[in-house]
């Protein structure tokens, strides 16, 4: 037994007593009570699982289109607006819609709507909502393309596929030619460029995101010299060794060699070059290579 | 909204339950009541602990299903020889600046008193207050008057650790909790004495069948409480031992021809002892049971009066003597009391408002703990603190929602 102070602030009452942990129950009643206890626990946690299971197959896109038939009193939706920050317009959607046929706002599952407008290679995120009383609102943000890839196609002809900033490759709609032609185009081996086993056109571009960063300062911060340059390729630009490069043909520089890395630094050096009044006499610049951190080799 | 409450007697012959129902007002209802024999118990005392559960755990269970409600919480009797009380003082000088009480004042001297260590083996039951004196005057509340030092006291019972902790594991094993222990002579003076007899004085008596627990009032506050580990069943015993026969019969000689005071007219009077008057039965003398329960009764009274001593003063106990219990029944027990005790001693009732079915002396104590749980016990000026019983209660408690 413990050796109490006799000094202590608080004495020791019945409460110190209390049994912290459950014990075994000593009578058929209190059994019969503790099963009792048990089973109500048990049908409380059955009772929140079945709760929590409505409210899951309440959720579910079935039932969306059960609750949908339900509410054929709606009226049918008479407005569509559609909003996008490129090229994509209100009659690409209807046509890519189809007709609404009477259709109301409630039988519409923006969900899905939301969710095959993203599967888009062109849309990068959709939003669609419902105003009531009959209105859809439909806003995109488009994938912008950096670069055009022209491949040409067996019966003849070719064919422009836009490259995104990540390097997906899709057909894009609705660019006006225009536009296109002012995107450098994109020249790779025929090796780099695979095709999808979905079947919608190609995979993934891979070292694009590496040659955006570039691309996208240019245009962005140099445009004189970017609205000059014609073709771009690489090689490993996802690495930082001797073999990695990103060379652009442009009307004035025949080929020009950027190191993946510090574009800015290697863009400032490339407008003080032609800015020089060597380089600014000749019409045609034979090459530029600007990879050699702090020199820079160029070939009048 | 009405709040549903619970107490348990664990007597030495029955372990009563009570179910009540607290309305808005404050107002008590009584919607369940059982009792169930039990053979557990020894003056007061578990002695088999699985016969004690089963008897309380069904009385209990039958007060629930009488009340057509569940209680997550009870006010439990204790009792027992060995419990022991003891004066326990304390005092603080005011602290403010103008001399005025302070409720914190109270509290300082509320802590001083409550510094004493309970023995090695034993733990507090209960520190019932006895009256505030402030510079050595009686005080009902005096926080807020002027003065300079506060002294303050508290009746302080104990007892042993392994007999209550045995009791409250009755409870505990039934799955609800234990609100407050409360000893079983001031449960029952709660409920048989009200408060004007408690400012007169009184001594309340309540003679059980294992044990006897009495308190005294003075001036409306406790000033001694105690338990004779004599009761109901020492008197079959002796009735079975004296006259030959088995205790059943012993008991039953004593419910239906049992007098604690020697009758005249009991002389040549004999009684049978089953009542079939077959083989087996037999005849015993009237006054023969009168004598040997006289002899135990005035030996009681003689063990209280000895313990009491000084404390038995006609003029600190204007209200008298009252007797309360299943073994109050007793006919001419008052007489005997008072000869011994030498102050008028009359049978306790009970308030007006108690259905006559619950108004028994057996019940008094089972009844007393409920009205005794559901009185503020605090110093003046302190709120009552409550606490939440039951799942919900927890986490209403948890996450700060008051009763």
């Amino acid at each position: 037994m413990m050796n109490k102070d006799k000094k202590k602030t608080t004495p020791s009452t019945w409460r110190d007593l209390l049994p912290q942990s459950p014990r075994r129950p000593a009578s058929k009643t209190a059994s019969r009570k503790r099963f009792l206890n048990l089973t109500k626990s048990f049908f409380i946690l059955l009772l929140l699982a079945a709760l929590g299971s409505g409210a899951w197959w309440m959720s579910r896109s079935d039932f969306k289109e059960e609750i949908l038939s339900w509410n054929r009193m709606d009226p049918p939706i008479s407005r569509v607006t559609f909003e996008s920050d490129g090229a994509l317009d209100h009659y690409w959607f209807q046509n890519w819609f189809g007709p609404l046929r009477g259709r109301s706002l409630m039988q519409i599952d923006i969900e899905e709507l939301q969710s095959e407008l993203s599967k888009e290679p062109q849309i990068a995120h959709a939003r669609v909502s419902r105003l009531f009383p009959s209105t859809l609102e439909v806003r995109v943000i488009e994938e912008t393309p950096v670069l055009v890839l022209r491949l040409g196609k067996r019966g003849g002809g070719f064919q422009d596929w836009m490259v995104s900033s990540n390097g997906d490759l899709y057909q894009g709609t609705r660019y006006s030619p225009n536009a296109v032609s002012l995107l450098p185009s994109l020249s790779i081996s025929p090796k780099q460029l695979k095709i999808d086993p979905a079947g919608k056109g190609y995979r993934r571009l891979e070292g694009i995101a590496a040659v955006t960063p570039l691309l996208e300062l240019a245009r962005r911060e140099y445009p004189a010299i970017y609205r000059d340059w014609k073709v771009v390729s690489y090689a490993n630009p996802e690495e930082t060794g001797p073999g990695s490069y990103v060379k652009v043909v442009a009307g004035k520089v025949r080929n020009l060699r950027f190191s993946p890395t510090n574009y800015a630094a290697q863009m400032k050096r490339l407008q003080y070059l032609l800015l020089e009044p060597d380089f600014r006499r000749q019409p045609v610049v034979e090459s530029i290579d600007l990879s050699h951190d702090r020199s820079v080799f160029a070939k009048l | 909204m009405s709040k549903i409450i619970g107490s348990v007697e664990i007597g030495t012959s029955h372990s009563k339950a009570l179910v009540g129902e607290v309305g808005e007002n404050g107002s008590l209802r009584i919607i369940g009541m059982a009792s169930r024999p039990n053979e557990g118990m020894r003056k007061g005392e578990i002695n088999d602990f699985p016969k004690v559960a089963s008897s309380v755990h069904a009385a209990i269970a039958d007060a629930e299903k009488m009340s057509g409600t569940t209680i997550d919480s009870v006010y439990l009797a204790q009792s027992g020889s060995h419990l022991k009380g003891r004066m326990l003082h304390g005092s603080a000088y005011v602290s403010s600046s103008d001399n005025r009480v302070a409720v914190t004042d109270l509290e300082r001297a509320s802590e001083e008193a409550h510094r004493r260590e309970a023995d090695e083996g034993r733990n507090y039951v209960h520190f019932v207050r006895t009256p505030i004196l402030l510079d050595g005057q009686v005080r009902e509340d005096p926080v807020g008057m002027q003065g300079k030092k506060v002294d303050l006291s508290y009746w302080a019972i104990d007892g042993d650790e392994q007999a209550m902790r045995s009791s409250i594991h009755v409870i505990s094993n039934y799955n609800i909790e234990v609100a407050d222990l409360i000893v079983s002579s001031i449960a029952s003076a709660t409920m048989v004495a009200g408060p004007d007899l408690r400012r007169a004085g009184v001594l309340v008596i309540d003679l059980g069948a294992g044990v006897t627990d009495f308190v005294l009032y003075r001036q409306g506050f406790v000033a001694h409480s105690g338990v004779i580990p004599v009761g109901g069943d020492h008197v079959t015993g002796d009735l079975s031992m004296g006259l030959r026969i088995l205790e059943r019969y012993a008991e039953k000689l004593k419910l239906e021809h049992g007098k604690a005071a020697p009758d005249p007219t009991d002389e040549k009077q004999e009684v049978w002892m089953v009542g079939d008057r077959t083989i087996g039965d037999r005849s015993v003398s009237r006054k023969a049971i009168t004598d040997v329960i006289h002899v135990r009764i005035v030996e009681l009274f003689e063990i209280i009066h000895k313990e009491l001593g000084e404390l038995l003063s006609p003029e600190d106990l204007k209200g008298g003597i009252l007797l309360t219990g299943g073994g109050s029944q007793l006919p001419g027990i008052e007489q005997v009391a008072s000869k011994v005790l030498g102050l008028p001693v009359s049978k306790a009732g009970f308030p007006a408002g108690i259905s006559p079915e619950l108004a028994q002396p057996e019940n008094a104590t089972v009844l007393g703990l409920l009205h005794y749980g559901l009185q503020d016990h605090g110093l003046p000026g302190q709120s009552k603190t409550a606490h939440q019983t039951g799942f919900f209660g927890k986490i209403a408690e948890m996450v700060g929602i008051k009763p």
